[in-house]
């Protein structure tokens, strides 16, 4: 039980301030800003579309394409980062797994660009 | 350079694999600069991209076959060569092949000109190349995504098609369900022994009593991940997605599906269940006799209802699995043995099905899907290819004179030796129903007048040297299948 305490009380004391800091910052722009509401204002604002609308009706493919290429771009770049600050433990093999893998992202990228995934018109 | 010398051995094992990798890379490459080169007029590379698949394929079969080291296991154990995998990725190689070689008019013909779909089934064959060789349940679960994800696009390959769109997604769901529950599976077994090795489970599993607490949730795990195998394979109640995917899908893909995954399926699964996990089989072996029995009853039995052929060739795939698991579930060297027979000669025979029909076309029904319809009476217009079905479908069907029966008869007698009498005679019996669905296509073949005479298409020489190569391995098969079963007593020597 001790143990217990000792080990989860730090995420107890993190867990009350986040709640206290994230209601008094919402609570006094609530209560001190000035506050002149119109249509434009308060409705939702979702990356340029109305979020609640019928979902059938025509829609540009190329945002998803667009969406779908950066987070796959996005994603390998994660694999980066570990691979960086680990590098120093690794030997020649992991530098030469990375610079493999960047070669066929590479490739990859350069299919995208020539067939013309990337162009809007 | 301690590099080098460290790998060069993993290296040599994996040169196949690495040079088909290579390859892709470097066709992508080259389909980029030539497609979209304004210089050259945007060409249409479907034809010289066949022939490269084709050249890239045979040379990785060379390299395959030119590996001299018996048995390895590379990269801390990830991954293993022995004789299963070196004759299992051949026949999946020199199958794919054979594939490329005939659906290439086809592909032509229903005007699929994206040289991505060369590049994406070259994917799904280094994924089962992986998928044969794998020794990890990751590593497994990488390969299996890999060609699962090249054929989900290879589905949906017709964009203009509805049908294909639909088949693509319906693929694509159901199958990221089974890769869900795959992932569930080894995550059970991972929380309770604390490795994903083949090697160090089945040390794991040596010697132990199943009555050790972590046991059931192993038990639980392989249930699982037999789930997802099931589904891989198509074997009923798994099986709803393959007729429709079957249907959907551009004939081209679905003469991939049909014939050549399955073999790597088989292969690495068994592995799994029949060497890794051997002492806890009690469990997997009643499973998968449930599954053999629901798969040849489902694909006996709603094939008779079938107008359309593609649909009816997926439930006769099924009953098919069906008797493979039968094999399976016999558990001995004799069931192995006849399960790869049974396998290499269905996928014989499904090359000569699906080779019959594509050349089956009419002026007019060129864009449809085919029908019982369109056989009747081949035998007055093209008796030849009437010739090659008869063949086909008594092999199926399990006649003597070919080599169909040979497989099926050493499955019940392997099924038999291992005293699951019940089944192999409920088997036996439903052997006898599905023989009629393959019987009346022979009918209208030979005895249904049609009303007005209709002229084919002049089969292509892909077709007919496929054909004629396949039907002359059937009837030689019977006379003398030495070298396929010593070549399947090979592949399941390593396994016991």
């Amino acid at each position: 039980m001790d143990f217990f305490i000792l080990e989860y009380t730090p995420i107890l004391f993190l867990l009350l301030i986040s709640i206290g800091l994230a209601s008094v910052i919402l609570g006094a722009s609530y209560f001190l800003g000035i506050q002149k509401p119109d249509t434009e204002k308060v409705s939702v604002y979702e990356c340029g579309f109305d979020p609640y609308e019928d979902s059938r009706n025509a829609f540009d493919v190329r945002f998803y394409l667009v969406a779908i290429l950066f987070i796959i771009f996005d994603l390998e770049a994660m694999f980066l980062f570990p691979w960086a600050v680990s590098l120093g433990h690794l030997s020649s093999m992991g530098f030469w797994t990375m610079v493999d893998f960047l070669a066929e992202l590479t490739v990859g990228f350069i299919y995208v660009w020539k067939i013309g995934a990337l162009e809007w018109e | 350079m301690d590099f080098l010398l460290l790998h060069q051995n993993h290296f040599k094992m994996f040169l196949p694999e690495v040079f088909l990798a290579t390859a892709i890379l470097m066709l992508t490459l080259y389909a980029t600069f030539t497609v979209s080169s304004h210089f050259l007029g945007h060409p249409v590379l479907t034809q010289n991209f066949s022939k490269m698949c084709l050249l890239i394929l045979f040379l990785t079969l060379i390299l395959v076959h030119n590996n001299t080291i018996p048995f390895m296991l590379t990269y801390q154990s990830t991954f293993i060569f022995d004789s299963l995998t070196t004759n299992a990725k051949e026949i999946v190689i020199f199958f794919s092949m054979v594939c490329i070689y005939i659906f290439e008019d086809s592909l032509l013909k229903q005007k699929i000109n994206n040289f991505e779909y060369f590049i994406l089934l070259l994917c799904a064959v280094l994924g089962l190349m992986l998928l044969i060789s794998s020794y990890d349940l990751i590593s497994l679960y990488l390969a299996i995504e890999l060609q699962s994800l090249c054929l989900y696009v290879l589905a949906a390959a017709k964009k203009d098609s509805t049908f294909s769109t639909e088949a693509g997604l319906k693929y694509f769901i159901l199958g990221s369900f089974s890769s869900a529950l795959l992932l569930f599976g080894i995550s059970l077994i991972y929380g309770s022994t604390g490795t994903t090795n083949f090697e160090d489970l089945s040390l794991l599993f040596a010697y132990t009593s199943s009555d050790i607490s972590i046991i059931k949730s192993v038990d639980i795990g392989l249930i699982f991940i037999a789930a997802a195998f099931f589904f891989k394979i198509a074997a009923a109640p798994l099986h709803m997605w393959s007729p429709d995917v079957y249907e959907g899908a551009p004939v081209s893909s679905t003469i991939f599906f049909a014939v050549i995954p399955k073999i790597a399926m088989f292969s690495v699964f068994l592995r799994l269940f029949q060497t890794v996990f051997s002492n806890l089989q009690d469990v997997i072996l009643l499973i998968v006799i449930f599954f053999s029995l629901v798969s040849v009853v489902v694909g006996s039995f709603v094939a008779l209802k079938q107008k359309k052929i593609k649909r009816l060739l997926a439930y006769s795939s099924i009953s098919h699995v069906g008797y493979m698991l039968l094999a399976f579930s016999a558990n001995s060297i004799e069931g192995t043995q006849a399960l790869f027979f049974y396998l290499v000669i269905y996928m014989i025979t499904s090359l000569i099905l699906w080779s019959i029909l594509l050349s089956v076309n009419t002026k007019d029904n060129s864009d449809r899907s085919k029908t019982l319809v369109d056989f009747s009476f081949l035998s007055a217009t093209n008796p030849l290819l009437a010739l090659t079905g008869l063949i086909a479908f008594f092999s199926l069907a399990g006649v003597p004179p070919l080599a169909g029966f040979y497989a099926k008869m050493s499955i019940f007698l392997a099924t038999i030796s291992s005293s699951l009498i019940f089944a192999s005679v409920f088997a036996i019996l439903t052997s006898v129903i599905s023989s009629y669905y393959y019987i009346r296509i022979i009918k209208s073949l030979y005895f249904e007048k049609r009303d007005n005479t209709t002229f084919f298409v002049p089969v292509t020489r892909s077709c007919s040297l496929t054909m004629g190569v396949s039907s002359f391995l059937l009837i030689h098969f019977f006379v003398n299948p030495t070298l396929l079963s010593l070549l399947a007593e090979k592949m399941a020597l390593c396994l016991f």
